[in-house]
């Protein structure tokens, strides 16, 4: 009875963490083409939705080992696991209230080392993993992704500058459409089936779900569903950092933003050496922006965004730390998840209960 | 430590992913010019330039579908 509480909990806060992976990563696939005018903001976060939905179905292959190769995997239990989850909700709400695009795997990470560390201690955690799973990933991305978003941009300059700019501005409104679907396809696919592996890891350690056995369709349905609806909500404080805070950006910057993020991503994918979409179209708008002119780009704004990468995994992994702590207090049985859970929702209804009295200025500020 | 890192991918991510980048802004890039200059020729009556314009868009056309679907292919099979 207890362990069926514990993986409800589990399953109830791996959903959760869905819902805000999709909720904070729309920016990624939709911001650059509302802010251009590709599509109307509404229209563009269903296209999204629809489009992560989809992709959390392309690829069945639960390869999303939670932490594989960076915390020992003998030592995750479910408490470890909600703890880490926990971590990166927390992490993911605090940087979306302060409009700060960053990567909800690194968070996601971060909380269950965290987590691992109280449970086991420092051998639970493996540095080489880290290096090469988290730090190396993170700078390579944003660098790789300037450049080729600055070339890009270079080039579109170069070919159409002299046409009449109704036409391309609206050919690359057309072309964003593609970008932002192809991007919204591939988030899907990656980040739903983190959660497909977070559940199906849970099953397994309940016995519930053989190792190496496919998740059952209602996990998949579920995950798709969380994330779609998570993108449809609409992370609007992000979508307005990357659309038009960090640069203000045409179409032709729109378009190298967002397939220049989009062609680092499928590379990396396609050599089997995963980068953040966070971290990728981040890189690739301000690579847009400063190959046009330097001055053009907040580069304030993008000295808090690159804070809040190196502070991702630090953060996240202290509330998964003290979320594991606090659970343990009350044993190993149900009640530290429960109580938990509780506190948390009370939390976050006291919190969000606030802003919604105060108006709806949080999620409409971009379509206003 | 630093072994870890598959620094063969790495480098190859380095100039494989500004290369991917470059062909998808070309091909784009051909589309819209194309597509300008076809209908623009073809407005002044210049029915040989529209047609050859409307190749380069063609061709463009063309190469950003292949990257597109080399992109799904990559989704898929990963």
């Amino acid at each position: 009875m207890e362990n069926d509480i514990i993986l409800a909990i589990v399953v109830i806060t791996a959903l959760a963490f869905d819902f805000t992976n999709g909720f904070h990563d729309t920016a990624n696939s939709v911001a650059t083409s509302i802010s251009t005018r590709a599509l109307a903001p509404r229209t563009a976060v269903t296209l999204a939705a629809i489009l992560n939905f989809a992709g959390a179905f392309i690829s069945l292959e639960v390869a999303a080992t939670i932490a594989s190769g960076i915390v020992d995997a003998a030592i995750i239990t479910p408490t470890v696991i909600f703890a880490g989850l926990i971590g990166a909700i927390f992490w993911n709400l605090l940087t979306w209230y302060f409009g700060l695009p960053s990567s909800s795997s690194h968070a996601l990470i971060g909380g269950v080392v965290g987590a691992a560390f109280i449970a086991s201690g420092a051998n639970a955690v493996k540095g080489a993993g880290l290096l090469e799973k988290v730090i190396v990933p993170a700078l390579v991305a944003p660098i790789i992704a300037f450049v080729a978003a600055g070339g890009a941009i270079l080039i579109t300059y170069r070919m159409v500058g002299r046409l009449r700019p109704g036409p391309v501005s609206r050919g690359y409104r057309i072309g964003q459409i593609a970008s932002l679907s192809l991007l919204s396809l591939s988030h899907g696919t990656n980040d739903a089936q983190k959660t497909m592996g977070i559940i199906a890891l849970a099953l397994v350690t309940q016995g519930t779900l053989a190792p190496g056995d496919p998740p059952p369709t209602w996990v998949i349905v579920a995950a798709a569903s969380a994330i779609a609806l998570g993108t449809y909500s609409g992370g609007w404080r992000i979508i307005r950092t990357m659309g038009s805070r960090i640069i203000k950006m045409d179409p032709a910057q729109g378009f190298s933003a967002q397939t220049g993020g989009a062609a680092v991503i499928l590379t990396a994918a396609h050599l089997g050496f995963p980068l953040s979409t966070t971290h990728s179209i981040t890189g690739a708008v301000l690579g847009a922006g400063a190959a046009k002119r330097l001055s053009a780009v907040r580069w304030g704004l993008a000295g808090n965004i690159f804070l809040a990468w190196v502070l991702t995994l630090p953060c996240a992994a202290l509330v998964g730390a003290l979320t594991y702590g606090v659970t343990r207090i009350f044993g190993d049985g149900a009640l530290g998840p429960v109580i938990v859970s509780v506190a948390l929702v009370t939390l976050m209804a006291v919190v969000f209960g606030k802003r919604l009295k105060r108006g709806p200025a949080l999620t409409t500020a971009v379509e206003a | 430590m630093i072994g870890a890192v598959d620094t063969g991918a790495l480098y190859e991510l380095a100039w494989a992913a500004p290369l991917a980048v470059l062909v998808v802004t070309i091909a784009w890039g051909l589309v819209i010019r194309g597509t300008t200059s076809a209908l623009e020729a073809r407005r002044d009556g210049r029915t040989v330039p529209a047609g050859l314009h409307a190749l380069v868009a063609i061709a463009g056309a063309a190469l950003f579908t292949a990257a597109l679907v080399f992109g799904l292919i990559i989704m898929t099979t990963k």
